[in-house]
């Protein structure tokens, strides 16, 4: 109440008197318009208090126009916050199955919006057959795979140059030093380093003539 | 028995499309054999072969490629170690025909510049399903001065003949020298090694 100026103090002209407070829309109504109407009804009951009796029916009077105004202001207000907090009951419903629609449809939904650039592929991985293995490690299986074939084409072609060897030592007793000599390339150092199992086997059954 | 397996080594290279018979005309030569089973190879596969020609033992050391394009990356890798490429295509294929020139490019950025090249149209047995024209591989053949030949792995038409000739056209281009297959340097880009000169 003490930071209220009494309209007859001298405030600024643009300022309304508390009483203007009555006038305004309840809609427009602030915090500051509370205190005026506050004033106002505050004054009005002292007047009643304090002055003759035979002024009291007419002060009574006005007073009861004014607590009429601010009970329909009251009302205006009440009515419209019901409104506003229905609509906002409505919309929080919404939301919510909107929500629920959308965690229902989401992991799915989601899956297909992944979106993959041009030379991507999804795998499966629970697919059994899904390729695993990198092109690298297919050209070091494929490399070792050719090496021990070519290995054992070699592995052949000694114990077929053997088992001739063999035949032809039993056929004729004579020139079988020389015939298994010549049976190795001549001038090959390479070949030497090639002593396969077969072959220590042979050096240990005929000595040194391999 | 006197003597060596072979006096020298040739690589050689079968590639063209996936289906066009490759495999089999290959297991043709080395084996004298066919199958109708179709098992797409697996990236790279070999196979050997000794032949003589003018009195000389030629191993011929053929390499087998899947024509799968997602093998490519590993089979361009054996191309530059070939001396003789055969490309096949299948003449009741018409597509594995268009493609030819597709495989002559990948000859010309990955494989030797001297490379002995070969065209060979298979499945000749078929005619009933032909349609590419024996003509026709003749034309892109003399277009880019290669032989050509129409082959069938099944009926065993051809083949030897195919593989003869192009050996034989290595050997001609090969220096005469005494032989010395020490040199032949086989592991190169086929990754096999340990493979040498041989014994008997």
């Amino acid at each position: 109440m003490q930071g209220h100026q009494h309209p007859g103090e001298g405030e600024e002209k643009e300022e309304l008197g508390p009483e203007n407070a009555f006038e305004k829309s309840p809609f427009q109504l602030t915090a500051e318009d509370v205190y005026d109407i506050s004033y106002v009804v505050g004054r009005e009951i002292l007047k009643i208090s304090s002055e003759p009796q035979g002024e009291v029916p007419t002060r009574v009077a006005q007073l009861q126009f004014k607590i009429v105004r601010i009970l329909e202001m009251l009302e205006a207000l009440v009515n419209e916050s019901n409104l506003t907090v229905e609509e906002l009951k409505m919309e929080r419903d919404n939301l919510k199955k909107e929500v629920e629609g959308l965690r229902k449809e989401g992991p799915p939904g989601n899956a297909e919006q992944l979106s993959l650039g041009p030379d991507k592929m999804i795998i499966d991985l629970t697919d059994p057959n899904r390729p695993r293995f990198t092109l690298q490690e297919l050209r070091d299986v494929l490399q070792e795979r050719n090496r021990l074939k070519a290995q054992l084409l070699i592995t052949q072609e000694e114990l077929q140059c053997y088992k001739s060897g063999i035949s032809q030592r039993e056929d004729q007793a004579g020139p079988m030093e020389k015939e298994s000599t010549v049976c190795r390339p001549s001038g090959s150092s390479k070949s030497n380093e090639e002593k396969t199992i077969i072959k220590r086997l042979f050096s240990f059954k005929y000595g040194k003539r391999i | 028995m006197a003597k060596k397996t072979y006096d020298l080594l040739f690589k050689l290279l079968l590639i063209g499309d996936s289906g066009v018979g490759k495999t089999c005309v290959l297991f043709r030569f080395s084996d004298d054999a066919f199958n109708t089973t179709f098992i797409s190879t697996i990236g790279i596969d070999f196979k050997i072969k000794t032949v003589e020609l003018q009195g000389k033992k030629i191993k011929l050391q053929i390499w087998d490629t899947a024509g799968q394009e997602r093998f490519h990356t590993i089979t361009t890798s054996y191309y530059r170690g070939a001396m003789g490429i055969m490309l096949v295509y299948d003449i009741t294929n018409g597509k594995s025909f268009e493609n030819i020139s597709k495989w002559l490019r990948n000859i010309d950025e990955h494989a030797n510049e001297d490379v002995e090249r070969m065209l060979l149209g298979n499945k000749c047995d078929m005619e009933e399903k032909r349609v590419v024209l024996k003509a026709k591989g003749e034309q892109i053949a003399r277009e880019h001065g290669i032989r050509f030949f129409e082959t069938s792995a099944k009926a065993n038409i051809n083949i030897e003949k195919a593989f003869l000739t192009l050996a034989e056209d290595i050997l001609r281009k090969t220096p005469v020298k005494e032989p010395n297959s020490e040199n032949v340097d086989i592991s190169s880009g086929g990754g096999v090694t340990g493979w040498k000169n041989k014994c008997c």
